[in-house]
């Protein structure tokens, strides 16, 4: 009974798009036309089926919400504000940076706090461009791979939110107490006191350098606790693992290994202390690890007394932005460009009862 | 399926059939049910049951114990209480109604106690499990001691002030040094330790009874809750020591302010270290009882720790009506951190972090605590990916469901209280 009640919705859902398919404009007028002809020709799946519903004239129609609507959203719109969130939060570092680097003390008056790194390693030269260009590698790849999945819209949304968040913690460490320079081969810009223009002009190379040395966008000191290199390079890697299939292990490796050896170049090129790099490893898997979780599980999304997670700051963000998300986002990927109709939809059509409804509404729209 | 005792011997040569051993079918086809479940070893010895039987009546005599396990049946405790210690015998004679007869009571009603069994019989959904909480205490113990050395290492290596000033910080800039404020955090402190060690004393375990497998028993009411609340607060004050040590140890910030005056440094002298260390255990790391005169341990600060700490247990494991108690542990912990930063005895980052690494582990771990779907690792369940999972899991297996909170005075006032209790512990239970 319960397959046919699962047929019965796909047809109402079909019905539509379907209708001229099938030969029918009007599906539902077929059905009682069927009856009163009483026989027809089966024409393909849908009609067999009905016809077998007939003989059960007395069957209750059970309403399961999961099947009339999209497991997974797109909802772009909320993707959109979450891109600005995190434009918004990666402008607010840069001006906070700018701030930050007027209180600097400079490195005569404030020597480099001793650090346990830096005591057993010396300083490397070019370690930092390493770091900067395996993030830049990690960013691209994980783009890429963005790019292939099937709900872009929704992994998007969580990458923007994540790192708007990390970025506005940063912010709020880095403007609280500054940090001195890790090492004397800083060459800090000159301060501005109080010249605003200069100060804009400055964001402005910082935001078309992407806050990046090897672009040479980043003269500013100041911005130590916590790294921000440690977290684009943490979360890149978490995502690319999270969102790719699991017997990739060869790609997951790889990416780690460029992320480990990121992070660990940043503490031999004597970029950022230690604790930074530290904390930031810290709040971003714990971050990460805490968003995926109430978004995965039914019972974690909703505010409760015994539901802690719920009592982070952000949980209203979460929950407008992850309510209509119905459980774990399966790791499913579809070409980015559609191609012409006529090259998918026939050997589509065929398997339309396996495949999900879901599925079916995004490939013909 | 009516019981075995019940069976007539028509069902039982069908059962003897159904289960493939029809050899046996003529010579038990009088037996009943009674007779078949008092079958031993010894009928199998003589006929005509040896005759039929090819290995003793060992497979069948299996066969007839998954019945009566299946049938909860104790057939010897039967025969005992009956007076029959072979109740075969008549009852091949005479049947069924015979065996009735003999024992004037239908067997299986009124004298037999069935028992049904409940999911976890033998335990409570709260087990006291006192090793795992001296465990954790180990652990904390631990932890603090490996702090302590720490601080004592650490404070080697802290620039001193004329070399290294206080680093440029938004509160300090905004507001001037208060000398007593310290002080005041440190007193708010022990307070709140204070007052979350008198809410622990007087936690109950709500429900008075525990089933065990010789029926119910009364068990002490004021441990299994303590027992478990005290393992998480040790499991995680231990973890927040842990990471304390951690940040502390990589890279040494400069203390904060030019009023400190910090121990002389030692230079390997490991006698006067270990001195130290003492010295800072016994006086529990406080600087009002003069034993903190060690620089160095700034990121992060362990006062907001245990304010922030105290105050999200004492407000977790009590009554959700004692709001204003609520908002005096708040107000104490607010006031405390504010101090903390007003005597310019810490950073602000250190503050921050502090508070925010002391929020996160706490709601994690109730969490992951609370909820039976996450004490699984799975691939949806992140939350399982910290470096802690295993031990926590450990600790944690075997509560069910949430510690209710409940409370009861330490005094006896007999009839009143107790009766109270008991008629609203299904209310309470529920808050």
């Amino acid at each position: 009974m319960s397959t046919i009640e699962t047929a019965k919705l796909e047809e109402h859902m079909e019905g539509q798009p379907n209708g001229t398919s099938n030969g029918y404009s009007r599906p539902t007028l077929s059905v009682s036309e069927e009856n009163k002809n009483g026989a027809s020709k089966p024409k393909g799946l849908s009609n067999g089926l009905r016809k077998t519903a007939k003989k059960y004239p007395d069957y209750i129609q059970i309403a399961m919400p999961a099947e009339s609507r999209n497991k997974f959203p797109l909802e772009w719109w909320k993707t959109g504000i979450a891109f600005v969130y995190a434009l918004f939060n990666l402008i607010l570092t840069t001006v906070m940076i700018t701030v930050v680097h007027e209180r600097v003390p400079p490195k005569e008056l404030s020597p480099p706090l001793p650090d346990k790194f830096f005591d057993y390693i010396d300083r490397v030269k070019w370690a930092f461009s390493v770091s900067e260009i395996n993030g830049m590698i990690l960013l691209g790849l994980w783009i890429f791979q963005w790019l292939f999945l099937r709900y872009k819209s929704i992994v998007g949304r969580r990458f923007f939110f994540i790192i708007g968040t990390l970025y506005l913690y940063r912010c709020v460490t880095m403007y609280v107490t500054t940090l001195p320079v890790p090492g004397m081969h800083f060459q800090c810009a000159p301060k501005l006191n109080g010249d605003s223009q200069a100060k804009v002009q400055r964001i402005l190379r910082l935001i078309s350098g992407g806050g990046l040395s090897i672009t040479g966008s980043h003269i500013l000191c100041g911005d130590f606790l916590f790294s921000g290199h440690t977290v684009v390079l943490t979360l890149v890697y978490l995502f690319i693992k999270e969102y790719s299939p699991r017997h990739f292990w060869w790609y997951h490796l790889i990416c780690w290994l460029m992320s480990a050896a990121g992070i660990i170049c940043i503490l031999v090129a004597h970029e950022h202390y230690t604790v930074d790099v530290i904390i930031a490893y810290y709040i971003t898997t714990r971050l990460f690890w805490w968003y995926h979780s109430m978004a995965n599980e039914k019972t974690l999304k909703v505010s409760s007394q015994t539901n802690f997670l719920s009592r982070a700051w952000w949980y209203p963000i979460f929950y407008f932005f992850e309510k209509n998300v119905q459980g774990s986002v399966p790791c499913s990927f579809s070409w980015p460009i559609s191609w012409p109709p006529s090259c998918f939809k026939s050997s589509c059509k065929k398997y339309s009862r396996v495949q999900k409804t879901g599925e079916d509404n995004e490939k013909s729209t | 399926m009516k019981e075995v005792v019940l069976w007539s011997p028509e069902e039982v040569t069908s059962w003897l059939t159904d289960s493939a051993v029809p050899e046996y079918c003529e010579p038990l086809k009088n037996f009943t049910g009674r007779d078949l479940i008092n079958l031993t070893e010894e009928d199998f010895k003589k006929s005509p049951l040896s005759r039929v039987s090819s290995d003793s009546g060992q497979r069948l005599l299996n066969m007839i114990e998954g019945l009566k396990m299946a049938h909860h049946m104790e057939a010897h405790k039967n025969g005992h209480t009956n007076g029959h210690v072979r109740a075969g015998d008549a009852a091949r004679q005479n049947g069924f109604g015979a065996a009735l007869k003999l024992n004037g009571v239908p067997n299986g009603f009124k004298k037999e106690m069935i028992k049904i069994p409940m999911p976890e019989p033998e335990r409570s959904q709260y087990p006291m499990e006192w090793g795992k909480t001296f465990l954790a205490f180990i652990y904390a113990l631990f932890c603090f001691v490996f702090t302590t050395v720490t601080i004592s290492v650490v404070h080697e290596r802290v620039p001193p002030k004329e070399v290294q000033p206080p680093l440029p910080d938004a509160f300090f800039d905004r507001f001037d040094r208060v000398q007593w404020a310290f002080s005041i955090c440190e007193i708010n402190g022990m307070i709140l330790v204070g007052l979350w060690f008198v809410q622990w004393l007087l936690l109950k375990y709500n429900f008075a009874h525990v089933y065990t497998r010789r029926g119910k028993k009364k068990v002490w009411n004021t441990v299994l809750q303590q027992s478990i609340i005290s393992r998480r607060f040790f499991c995680i004050v231990g973890t927040l020591y842990l990471y304390r040590c951690i940040t502390m140890y990589v890279t040494t910030l400069p203390v904060p302010g030019m009023h400190f005056k910090c121990s002389p440094k030692l230079f390997g002298d490991w006698e006067s270290h270990l001195r130290r260390i003492m010295k800072l255990i016994a006086g529990g790391g406080l600087s009002i009882t003069g034993s903190h005169n060690m620089c160095g341990d700034y990121l992060y600060s362990g006062h907001t720790v245990i304010l922030t700490l105290t105050y999200l247990f004492i407000k977790e494991y009590s009554p959700r009506r004692l709001w204003w108690y609520h908002w005096l542990c708040w107000a104490l912990s607010m006031v405390g951190m504010f101090c903390i930063l007003l005597a310019h005895d810490h950073y602000t980052v250190d503050v921050v972090v502090a508070y925010y690494i002391t929020t996160r582990l706490f709601w994690w771990y109730h969490t992951m605590a609370n909820q039976q779907v996450l004490k699984e690792a799975s691939q949806t369940n992140l939350l399982a990916r910290v470096w802690w999972y295993k031990p926590f899991q450990y600790f944690e297996k075997n509560v069910q469901g949430i510690v209710p909170r409940s409370y009861h005075w330490p005094l006896r006032c007999p009839a009143l209280a107790r009766g109270r209790q008991v008629k609203y512990s299904r209310l309470v239970s529920d808050t």
